[in-house]
């Protein structure tokens, strides 16, 4: 099956009048109303009702009963506190998204040497793919482990002071980042290995004819090819990072001295943890997350998608 | 016959449709039969897989065969202390039914915020109702429990805090293994002997190393025979604020930072279970910890074991003493009388002497009924582990007063957590101990407001 | 360089990282065959001295190890089938059909994936406790049985199909939903395999919402029993810990290692190729 021979996604269907048929709009409704339906229910209505709850303060059991408006938010944006949030959201989503795409098109890359067995390395290479964030943070905690733990364990070994990887304030955010960017990596090898596969021969040889090296090669030949695959990765992994959240309650709940709780941490803090029940209040801090991941993803859209190279 | 008509046809549809309040109160003084034999109790409890879970299971047991047709206990897992009480939270919410159970055991410091919710019937009425004596619970277990003379839940799960050490690293470094450090000052001179290094300068044995557990902060309060937030430690009113960054706490903070600082104590964060691992691989050779890691350490660490009275910061041995921890059994009130004194059985039949023997030997945890430290199987116990005995000695001499009652606020989780960050940001120089104490109780405020607020406005 | 230093040199690199990657796996497994004494040692010991199973039995002695593995099974499946379906048909009308507000419907189904599930958690339990659906299949299968990711990637498959083919077939008579099942979906096996591991992957890690809503152990998911491992009195010894880990890894680890081809195939031909 050949590629179409395309440019751009509204290229698929050739200019045509803007004329529906009735009968493909009803099918279309058909097709989609299954997903319609159960966003509606699980995804929308409920964004709603929070949205809603975010003008109350919640009373000791969690009920909305005290209409605040927007006050709720004026103390939120006000305070110093939602700063570091962002600061550490901002941060986490940097320290996981940039290495973890680098890192996996560096070893995508490896594991394109034409030698036998590669395909042995492919598969053993997406093993943290099959992790949960659970079972991965579970690991890491025994290895981050201040008294016991594994790493500082390999440094005493080496006559090394030992680290402070969730004790210390400046370590903790980027030993969570590293846990996340582990747990990443298999995906990012599987889908930019994929990527790399689709790129025919042809091209490399042709290029090779024309004199390419090796990282002239990678740099006007590879990577653009492989755009949509990595534009793909850079939105989802994004999102990811920015809802993460089984990591940094498993490794440190949100500390130490609150360095690593971010926005979705700080949700799920003032909802549920410590006898928490503030619903209000993390409902406002739900509605700035959700304006912060449309703004990001629409910036990655709007700025990086026309860069991208379908053919 | 219009009327009766119309108000039975609003009676139905309000029922069909559970709006409104679906969740009636019953009180357990009157006599509703039940429709059906055995009752149902649901039991919820923060006890994951182990000893403690397996413990309550055999009791839950024994009360099933017990009252075989008559009453039938389910007792469920539901997580960490925090989860249990989150889903509690969760199911008055519903307002449900049948989403609520009929017993809970939630936390001690869950306690203020359990009496304001007004879910729960405190255990005065089954007391008073039953004539129940509690001439034989251990006062000082129930103090922390009751306002004004009126016991709101039952203690269960009680623990003290302890300090444990390595005799054997005592007795390398001098000191005497049989008397181990009353005051933080001794600690602290203990800990320098105790400090050893290898050759290349690299410290391979530390003095002392506890968790930053906020609960070891309200223990040297109480110990330093002061209260932890104000009017009358929570318990004249609803406490309006914290007093942990009063003279005294701030100096516990500040020799722990020294501590930390000076190098003869590690810093292991605020998981206690990091600590505790640690001690336990020699990394520190002395330790706070709850009488409820006892059995634990015994049986995994390779030096011989000793256990003191928590210690104090003051130099006055004659006041204060230690708040009993742990948690409590609560009755939920949205459900029918006779599920209630059901589950009121099921309570009596856990504090009995004889099962309360069963589970302090069977968990460690303390025994609530005194008469259960004249069981044999128990005292058969304290043989096995004397070093109980200092967890027994230890509430004995504590006087029970506001202080020692320990801090009762709706807010209290939170309040732990923001001790625990202001002792953090101390230890980790990024404030000095008042200013670190100072900014806690600042940022605790706010919530303690909103909470008096909305319980003032119910 | 020649052609066998330079071959040489590959495999050495490769085995390195490679070896850095699996590492957390490698422990994990080497952990659980060892005695608590051996983890509680400072440096912690990497090589069982005397490999021991003990720590599995104990596992399966705390928790309902075998109902938890079903529940999770049955919940991941239906969530992978829904998916599948409820996927395949919104980006089969993205991917071929022509309707107004089109752009629009994509960027709400979008829009899902940026929803944090934090946001929604609450109001989807109380319409779980509301309608009696606590502690039951239905309330860990409902929330997930629709994906805006799924659409996404199916869409952008079904985006490379050539357009004439599609014509071709209207011409010649075939209904959608026959151009849908006897044409399309053979063509996209790789990438219907693909969704469906993510998908079950995805449900078979979740663990905040299974704990929110099960009340009871037989109820409950994999990862919950794992998860509640930490918090028993044996969590002080991580062999306890790292054998429910490994325990959890094995249907996920053989998903990945057999269905990994899969996966590749599927993100090649088509979505993400140029």
């Amino acid at each position: 099956m050949e590629a179409a021979q395309v440019r751009g996604r509204e290229a698929v269907f050739a200019p045509v009048l803007h004329r529906y048929r009735a009968r493909e709009v009803g099918t279309a409704l058909l097709f989609l109303a299954p997903s319609l339906v159960l966003f509606g229910l699980f995804t929308f209505w409920p964004l709603v009702r929070t949205f809603d709850l975010s003008f109350y303060g919640s009373d000791i059991i969690g009920r909305p009963t005290l209409f605040v408006g927007t006050r709720q938010y004026g103390q939120l944006l006000a305070s110093p506190a939602l700063r570091d949030t962002l600061v550490a959201t901002v941060l986490f989503a940097g320290m996981t998204v940039i290495p973890s795409l680098v890192l996996g098109l560096v070893l995508a890359l490896l594991l394109q040497a034409r030698i036998a067995a590669i395909g042995v390395f492919r598969t053993l290479m997406a093993t943290p793919f099959a992790f949960s964030v659970a079972t991965a943070a579970v690991v890491f905690a025994i290895f981050y482990n201040p008294g016991v733990g594994v790493f500082n364990g390999f440094l005493q070994l080496l006559h090394l002071r030992p680290v402070g990887w969730l004790t210390n304030p400046s370590a903790a955010l980027p030993s969570v980042a590293i846990a996340s960017v582990w747990l990443q990596l298999g995906y990012n090898v599987l889908v930019l290995s994929a990527g790399l596969q689709a790129i025919p021969d042809e091209i490399y040889e042709a290029a090779r004819l024309d004199g390419a090296r090796v990282l002239a090669m990678i740099r006007y030949v590879t990577l653009p090819l492989l755009t949509p695959s990595l534009f793909f990765l850079l939105v989802v992994t994004t999102i990811i990072s920015l809802q993460s959240f089984g990591q940094i309650h498993i490794l440190t709940r949100g500390g130490p001295a609150n360095s690593t709780t971010t926005l979705v941490y700080a949700i799920y803090y003032n909802s549920f943890a410590f006898g928490n029940s503030n619903f209000g209040l993390s409902s406002a801090m739900a509605v700035v997350l959700f304006a912060i991941v449309v703004a990001i993803t629409a910036a990655q859209f709007g700025l990086l998608e026309r860069r991208v190279f379908y053919r | 016959m219009r009327r009766l008509a119309l108000a039975v046809a609003a009676a139905l549809f309000a029922a069909a449709c559970g709006g409104g309040a679906t969740v009636q109160q019953a009180s357990p003084l009157d006599n509703a039969t039940p429709p059906s034999k055995p009752v149902e109790v649901t039991f919820w409890h923060g006890f994951a897989a182990g000893a403690n879970q397996d413990a309550t299971n055999a009791l839950v047991q024994k009360f099933n065969d017990a009252h075989k047709g008559d009453i039938h206990v389910t007792a469920t897992y539901q997580g960490t202390y925090d989860d249990t009480l989150a889903k509690l939270k969760a199911a008055i919410q519903a307002n449900q039914p049948g989403t609520l159970p009929s017993l809970s055991q939630i936390y001690d410091i869950g306690t203020r915020f359990m009496i304001d919710s007004k879910a729960i019937q405190p255990m005065q009425a089954f007391i008073d109702h039953d004539k129940f004596s509690t001439a034989d619970l251990e006062p000082n277990i129930l103090g922390y429990y009751s306002i004004g003379g009126k016991l709101y839940s039952m203690p269960w799960n009680i623990s003290t805090p302890l300090l444990y050490y390595n005799k054997d690293a005592f007795r390398e470094a001098g000191l005497d293994p049989e008397k181990p450090p009353q005051t933080l000052d001794q600690i602290r001179a203990a800990a320098e002997k105790l400090t050893k290094k290898d050759g290349s300068g690299n410290i391979t044995q530390y003095g002392f190393g506890a968790a930053i557990y906020g609960w070891f902060l309200e223990q040297l309060t109480a110990k330093a025979d002061l209260q932890f937030c104000n009017n009358g430690n929570g318990r004249d009113k609803n406490a309006s604020k914290v007093l942990f960054n009063q003279p005294e706490d701030v100096k516990i903070v500040d020799w722990w930072t020294r501590m930390v600082g000076d190098g003869v104590a590690l810093n292991t964060g605020r998981n206690t279970t990091d600590a505790q691992n640690a001690f336990k691989a020699g990394r520190f050779a002395m330790n706070l910890e709850s009488t409820g890691a006892l059995r634990g350490y015994q049986s995994s660490v390779k030096f011989q074991l000793g256990a003191g009275f928590f210690p104090r910061s003051t130099a006055n041995a004659g006041v204060g003493g230690a708040i009993p921890g742990g948690a409590s059994l609560w009755i939920m009130n949205g459900k029918p009388s006779y599920e209630q004194k059901a589950a009121w059985e099921f309570v009596k039949f856990l504090e009995q002497p004889d099962n309360m023997a069963y589970w302090h030997t069977h968990t460690g945890y303390f025994p609530v009924d005194k008469k259960a430290l004249n069981d044999p199987a128990d005292q058969a116990w304290v043989q096995q582990y004397p070093l109980f005995r200092a967890a027994i000695d230890q509430l004995h001499a504590t006087k029970l007063d506001k202080a020692t009652q320990g801090c009762l606020l709706g807010v209290m989780p939170q309040t732990r957590q923001a001790a625990e960050v202001g002792i953090e940001n101390a230890i980790l120089k990024k404030a000095s101990p008042q200013k670190a104490m100072d900014d806690a109780a600042a940022a605790i405020q706010p919530q303690i407001d909103q909470y008096n607020q909305a319980v003032a406005a119910k | 360089m020649s052609r066998s230093i330079r071959r040489g040199l590959s495999y050495l690199v490769l085995a390195a990282v490679t070896f850095v990657l699996l590492f957390p796996l490698l422990y994990a497994i080497s952990g659980s065959l060892m005695s608590a004494q051996e983890l509680s040692r400072y440096p912690p010991a990497l090589i069982p001295s005397s490999p021991r199973l003990s720590s599995f039995a104990d596992v399966l002695k705390a928790i309902p190890l075998a109902r938890q593995y079903l529940n999770s099974a049955v919940v991941s499946i239906v969530v992978m089938l829904g998916q599948l379906v409820t996927a395949t048909s919104a980006a089969y009308a993205f991917g071929f059909l022509r309707f107004p507000l089109r752009n629009l419907a994509f960027a709400v189904f979008l829009a899902t994936m940026m929803i944090p599930w934090e946001a929604v958690i609450i109001p989807n339990y109380l319409f779980m406790a509301g309608n009696g659906l606590l502690n039951t299949y239905p309330a860990l299968i409902l929330p997930f049985l629709a994906t805006g990711f799924g659409t996404f990637l199916l869409r952008q498959f079904f985006l490379t199909f050539p357009r004439d083919l599609f014509e071709a077939a209207l011409v010649d008579g075939c209904g959608h939903l026959r151009f849908l099942w006897t044409i399309l979906v053979p063509l996209s096996r790789p990438a219907l395999a693909s969704l469906g591991i993510y998908a079950f992957l995805q449900t078979w890690n979740q663990y905040f919402w299974p704990l929110l809503v099960t009340k009871t152990s037989t109820m409950q998911t994999l990862q919950i029993g794992i998860s509640s491992l930490r918090d028993t009195e044996a969590a002080t010894a991580p062999n306890f810990i790292l054998a429910g880990v490994v325990l959890a890894l094995i249907p996920a680890l053989f998903l990945i290692y057999v269905g990994q081809r899969h996966i590749v195939r599927g993100l090649t031909s088509g979505a993400l190729r140029g």
